[in-house]
């Protein structure tokens, strides 16, 4: 039976009523999260999954995807109509979504980003459909060593492509891998750098760290702008979302590269916010309509949307099919897939396929109803960002506290996500990404297990690394992503600078 | 008072550094060796220790090489008054949880930050107190069965 069998299996499977209830409910609360700043969807996700230990596991991450689609959505809302990115993946979006908005076009670009960003966000899922079968048979292949090699390429290829500094990254990176260490020792049972302190003889959740570093940090940068939301007006009549639509078809140069842009950057570890920011850059270099980027081109929405959703989208197949999350939510949502008892990687394609294809077609199914959803909840948003952030902030650190203490119902976790929010804080204010610290964490014991179960297997020997063509050609390419900062130096005094305009605004935009 | 983005540079890189070296003594507890069996436990998070040692490190070079005109302060005198003055009812808020219960310290934590951060009218932000413990008593307790910590008052009150 071919994808497309099992595809329509999948339906069968998330096409029930109480499915499509939960995938409502689901987007409704990552619009929320999209929306107010402070809550985006990684910290959204790992909130609201202590709530689906008892649920089964296909309605859980129907649920949590769900979420992530919402979250992305709302992003876009408040870039467009307050100037203010509810989510790091939508800022680019800010720079002609909300010119566009103030030129009274404010519908329009709504609806091109939304449009846009479903587009996207299908096209990403299709990709999914048609290769993840193929990817999880071939990693059925793969031992200890190639597993390893695999990790060491994800983790590279951070460091590689990373826009700031690639030593920030590194600590990081490396900083999530201790706190991976914390606790009893998978191999030998040992307990690791926990100094005798008895709170630290479970480890540290991952779940605590991204409430606290994405949440709270997220929150206490907002606070200190004082921010106030100066909106921009926009009365949704459908005569104007249908004929924004007709307009569609004429952007198909601008929607089919930056699909393309956000697949690549979705399934290597690049990120949806990286995604946006290279599709936007790209459009204004091969766009016809490229010098009127920046003051509102409808291109200048379509192209950071389209990526940033396809891109999103396309982190859950390496995440699925491989157990090596593409974003911080993907992470997030893998540390769920295996609180709830499941192994994400090859296996769970012959394991649990009702699992796997009733998630991907919850995902076409999801995407279009988040469409919807995001439409029709415009004016709502609007109205509930009018609420000062004097007001908001308080409310969701309740949530983010709560939110800590339901992860285990330990006190001391609480003490954890407030020293997680302070180190978010400093590392956001500093250019420190979090998306490695995070990813580190959660395949921080799946990295060095194979590392040891590779080293076991080979008695010791660093040769396996490079035994066969395949581990070989991946350590290659990690060590190559390594350099590749060096190379880029070199190259930048040789004077050819290949590293584009829009990443240097991406950093600026990061510390903002 | 205002700290200079260099100052704020190096003050985490050093921290970082710090934790490094912690890391890497507390991976020396469980051997660093290899032994017949493969690496000890300590082997992995040692190097680990020593890669945030030599980022943290090198984030201190960079800072001290790179020119310092036209950069904006780490934080100044407002912003970090701001961000201090939203952070202290944040800690009271989780002493007070963690001493009395969730719902009792959400109760005082919304109706302050409500009434004198937030501006609003004594009875309003009482108000609102109330609304929010009821709704999350519904939402954790009722609707999702995950109860929250309920303290020694609302234990001795017959609420479990």
């Amino acid at each position: 039976m071919g994808n497309f069998g099992l595809l329509f299996e999948g339906f069968g499977v998330a096409l029930t009523s109480y499915h499509i209830m939960i995938m409502v409910v689901g987007v409704l609360l990552g619009l929320v999260v999209g929306v107010l700043p402070g809550l985006g969807a990684p910290n959204g996700v790992s909130l609201l999954l202590p709530l689906t230990f008892t649920m089964d596991p296909v309605s859980a991450i129907i649920l949590l995807t769900s979420m992530y689609w919402g979250a992305l959505f709302g992003g876009s809302t408040t870039s467009i109509l307050f100037n203010i990115p509810g989510e790091p993946s939508s800022v680019a979006t800010t720079f002609d979504g909300y010119p566009m908005a103030k030129q009274g076009e404010a519908v329009r670009a709504l609806t091109l980003a939304f449009c846009s960003a479903g587009i996207g966000a299908l096209t990403g899922v299709l990709v999914i459909t048609l290769l993840s079968g193929w990817v999880a048979n071939f990693a059925l292949r793969f031992g200890a060593a190639e597993y390893f090699a695999v990790y060491f390429l994800a983790f590279s290829s951070f460091i590689g492509m990373s826009t700031g500094s690639p030593f920030k990254t590194l600590v990081s990176m490396m900083l999530g891998f201790a706190c991976a260490t914390i606790g009893a020792d998978t191999i030998s049972g040992e307990s690791r750098l926990t100094f005798d302190f008895e709170e630290l003889i479970g480890g540290i959740s991952f779940l605590i760290a991204v409430i606290g570093l994405f949440g709270l940090g997220e929150l206490l940068t907002t606070m200190e702008e004082n921010l106030e939301f100066h909106g921009v007006k926009a009365k949704l009549d459908i005569r104007t979302i249908l004929r924004t639509m007709a307009e569609l078809p004429r952007y198909w140069a601008s929607i089919l590269r930056s699909a393309a842009v956000g697949i690549w950057m979705g399934i290597t570890p690049g990120g949806p916010t990286a995604a946006s920011f290279m599709s936007y850059a790209l459009g204004r270099r091969f766009s016809k309509n490229g010098a009127n980027f920046g003051k509102g081109a409808p291109e200048g929405v379509i192209s950071p949307e389209t990526a940033d959703h396809s891109a999103g989208s396309c982190a859950l197949l390496p995440m699925l099919a491989l157990g090596i999350p593409g974003s911080a939510t993907a992470a997030v949502m893998m540390g769920g897939l295996m609180i709830w008892g499941l192994a994400p990687g090859p296996m769970l394609f012959t394991q649990r396929p009702d699992f796997v294809w009733g998630l991907i077609a919850s995902m076409y199914v999801g995407n279009v109803i988040a469409v919807i959803l995001v439409l029709a909840t415009v004016p709502l948003f609007a109205f509930i960002l009018r609420a000062p952030f004097r007001i908001m902030g308080p409310m969701i650190t309740m949530v983010c506290i709560i939110g800590a203490y339901t992860v285990a119902s330990h006190t001391f976790d609480i003490w954890l996500a407030l020293v997680f929010g302070l180190v978010g804080y400093v590392f956001k204010k500093l250019d420190y990404p979090l998306a490695p610290f995070v990813l580190a964490m959660v395949l921080g014991h799946n990295a060095e297990d194979s590392f040891r179960q590779a080293m076991l297997t080979s008695g010791g020997s660093a040769s396996i690394f490079w035994s066969n063509g395949l581990v070989a050609t991946m350590m290659f390419l990690g060590v190559f992503f390594l350099l590749l900062p060096l190379i880029s130096l070199v190259l930048r005094r040789a004077g050819i600078n290949f590293r584009s305009r829009a990443i240097e605004k991406e950093a600026e935009a990061g510390s903002v | 008072m205002e700290i200079s983005r260099r100052t704020g540079e190096i003050g985490a890189a050093i921290v970082t550094a710090l934790l490094g070296i912690i890391v890497c003594y507390g991976s020396t507890e469980n051997g660093i060796q290899w032994d017949s069996s493969g690496p000890q436990p300590g082997y992995f998070p040692f190097y680990i220790g020593c890669l945030i040692i030599f980022g943290s490190v090198a984030t201190i070079i960079q800072t001290l090489l790179r020119r310092r005109d036209g950069e904006e302060p780490f934080v100044d005198a407002e912003r970090l008054r701001n961000v201090v003055f939203f952070f202290l009812p944040i800690i009271a808020f989780a002493a007070i949880s963690i001493w009395l219960g969730l719902y009792i310290g959400i109760f005082i934590y919304i109706f302050f930050t409500m009434w004198i951060p937030g501006k609003m009218k004594l009875h309003n932000a009482l108000l609102t107190a109330i609304i929010v413990v009821a709704v999350n008593y519904i939402l954790f307790e009722v609707l999702f069965t995950v109860p929250l910590l309920k303290g020694p008052i609302l234990n001795a009150l017959g609420i479990y």
